[in-house]
């Protein structure tokens, strides 16, 4: 866990009596998908999900807190411009994490400076990737927030995932590395409903990421209300929660744990497939992919096809962009296939952005076998990452 | 020879539970459409001179050796005998044993992505069973046999095909809920949107849904039966908000089923989008569901409306979908009255128009079954037995 914060600085009582700390978070993105709440107040899941951390190195929130008692009120400015401080969802987190904070000091558990719980806040945040790749930020961002909170007034990190899971929910699932289950929980005060490690990141250092940014049209519909109506109106919505979802949770557990990864692969693109569908089944329903995503969809599938087994995946979260999961053998030629069907500009940004992707030549054969139609800067550009903390 | 009209579903049937009777794993339920905007029509000759069946579609010989067309050629001879052996027959006793020549086309274009099997079969099971003298209660299951939906185009008006439970599918058939006089002020918009890709087969798609989709069961199992009451309920008391809901929904589930199937299975494409938009948004803006859509396997759109809200809703959608100008006719089918719209609705609605998004409309209503035409001038095949000139679609 103190692996997150690159840069800590101890906290110091300077002659202002200033206490900061930074700390950066990453982004995840879900294997088994997060859809719907049972508490809307304490962001109570339906169903578990599971998800894949991603390394800091290409994509990550960081935040600083400062704390001093000559502060006025709490402030936040996230990207560069300032927020408003009492959003309900901040608010919870700041209150949790000082409540916390004050039941450690009052059993007596605590070195930090006494009073600086009740001092004011200031929050900075900043994400090192651009809003419109799309990536769910408010998981990294609500986990760093917290994350450095507790840092900053001495809260134990094990109480962390409730605080985060009522900021946004999948941040709960930032608050670890590797592979991540936000498990379902049953009591109905929430405090079962927690993010655990299935499997560090270490564990199948093969397995890599690649984010492919598409060119987007529309606005979505954000998640908190997309959702909210899902649970509303899908009558296929609870029988995936009740049904699918918990054998589904079991499976990819252990065919991450088996490093399995065409199984790992074909429950991914499955579970992907069918939060969309119940998107889709949403009354107005909710259309996340895009012609450009519907297109990656079908690429993957023929050149999964064309070698008769699933080399590669994708999953779509809430937007067009698709996440592409495959071994690192395979990533080269991946990437040129991409780099082939759906070609860049010319002169135009850098294309694969984030670890380096080596050139592969791509035989004819493959590319009459996939037989699509390039789609000329389709998709913006890539960023090819792994899993890390 | 029979026209046979269109028929297109409100509750949809997506899966089989048996692939040979063509038996489905849900009932589902449609609207007959009017033949004269949309109908197949088949002629069928039969010769004791002719050497064997022969089949044209839209003036193209085809083979006549596809399974589905052996089963209801084989299906409606064996009925024709049972009859005949049962001495309860007028008509000429070899006849059943004759070779036929069957000639059918559509007066709607391939191109409007119309299924045109459902249509078809059922034409030719009709006419079939008018040529040999088969009784009509026995043609559900024919012509389930050749195109699942096919039994839905023997009757007029809303209809359902029911589930049925037997395993050998004889209680598995269609039948009339009302007729196409009991609600005349619906009224049915095909939006028929330039097509960009091929889509995956009904037959070959369900087949995938049902072998990969957890979904469908439920669907088939839990929602649908449910549904299937609230639909048959909600025409009877014409309760178009209701009725209209409801297919918007069941549309958008069979979609999600086919999304939810591996490979994923997309019949809408970006245009379809837009429309279910801008139905969504001009239902909001007068709060009330005043338009339904529905697709099927392809991306045009068909509408239910009902007719005083037509004319607003057809000059919506030329304005958000502007056509080509000096194109074809934008909307064929039955007259459509101008109308003005309010640059309040056009606001509201909000939507970035979308030049040639759609091809053309056809305009058309609820209609009757399958009828015998008696002129012979309207016959597709000659004298010779061979097409004429003439039977040619377009």
């Amino acid at each position: 866990m103190t692996d997150f914060c690159k840069l800590v600085n101890m906290p110091e009582n300077d002659k202002q009596g200033l206490s900061v700390v930074t700390c950066t978070a990453p982004v995840n993105i879900a294997v088994i998908k997060y859809w719907g709440k049972r508490d809307e107040d304490l962001i109570l899941p339906i169903n578990s999900s599971l998800s894949v951390t991603l390394h800091q190195d290409q994509l990550k929130t960081t935040t600083t807190v400062a704390c001093s008692r000559n502060f006025q009120q709490d402030r936040i400015w996230l990207n560069g411009k300032e927020e408003d401080i009492n959003n309900p969802r901040l608010q919870s987190c700041l209150q949790e994490i000082r409540r916390f904070s004050r039941k450690r000091r009052n059993t007596g558990d605590s070195t930090s400076d006494a009073s600086s719980v009740s001092h004011k806040v200031h929050i900075c945040s900043v994400n090192n990737f651009p809003t419109a790749a799309g990536l769910a930020s408010s998981a990294s961002g609500y986990a760093c927030l917290v994350y450095t909170l507790s840092q900053l007034f001495g809260v134990e990190s094990e109480q962390l995932s409730a605080v985060a899971r009522q900021g946004s929910g999948s941040a709960c699932r930032s608050l670890y590395g590797g592979f991540v289950q936000w498990k379902l929980g049953t009591q109905l005060d929430g405090k079962d409903s927690l993010a655990e490690q299935v499997e560090s990141e270490s564990y199948w250092p093969e397995l890599r990421v690649l984010i492919l940014v598409v060119s987007a049209e529309q606005k979505s519909v954000g998640s908190t209300s997309g959702m909210h109506t899902s649970v509303e109106t899908s009558q296929l919505l609870k029988y995936r929660a009740d049904v699918v979802v918990p054998s589904r949770m079991e499976e990819m557990i252990r065919v991450i744990r088996e490093r399995d990864f065409p199984a790992f692969g074909e429950l991914t693109m499955k579970d992907s497939n069918q939060f969309h569908a119940i998107c889709l089944d949403t009354y107005p329903p909710i259309f996340y992919l895009n012609n450009m995503s519907h297109r990656i969809i079908s690429l993957v599938h023929r050149y999964n096809q064309y070698y008769g087994e699933t080399r590669v995946a994708y999953t779509f979260d809430a937007g067009p962009n698709a996440v592409i999961y495959t071994l690192q053998d395979h990533l080269p030629e991946f990437v040129q296939v991409v780099r082939h069907f759906f070609p860049p500009e010319v002169n135009g940004e850098e294309f694969v952005k984030g670890l380096t992707v080596c050139s592969a030549d791509l035989s004819e054969e493959l590319k009459r076998d996939i037989n699509m139609e390039p789609t000329p800067k389709g998709i913006r550009y890539i960023i090819s990452t792994k899993v890390k903390h």
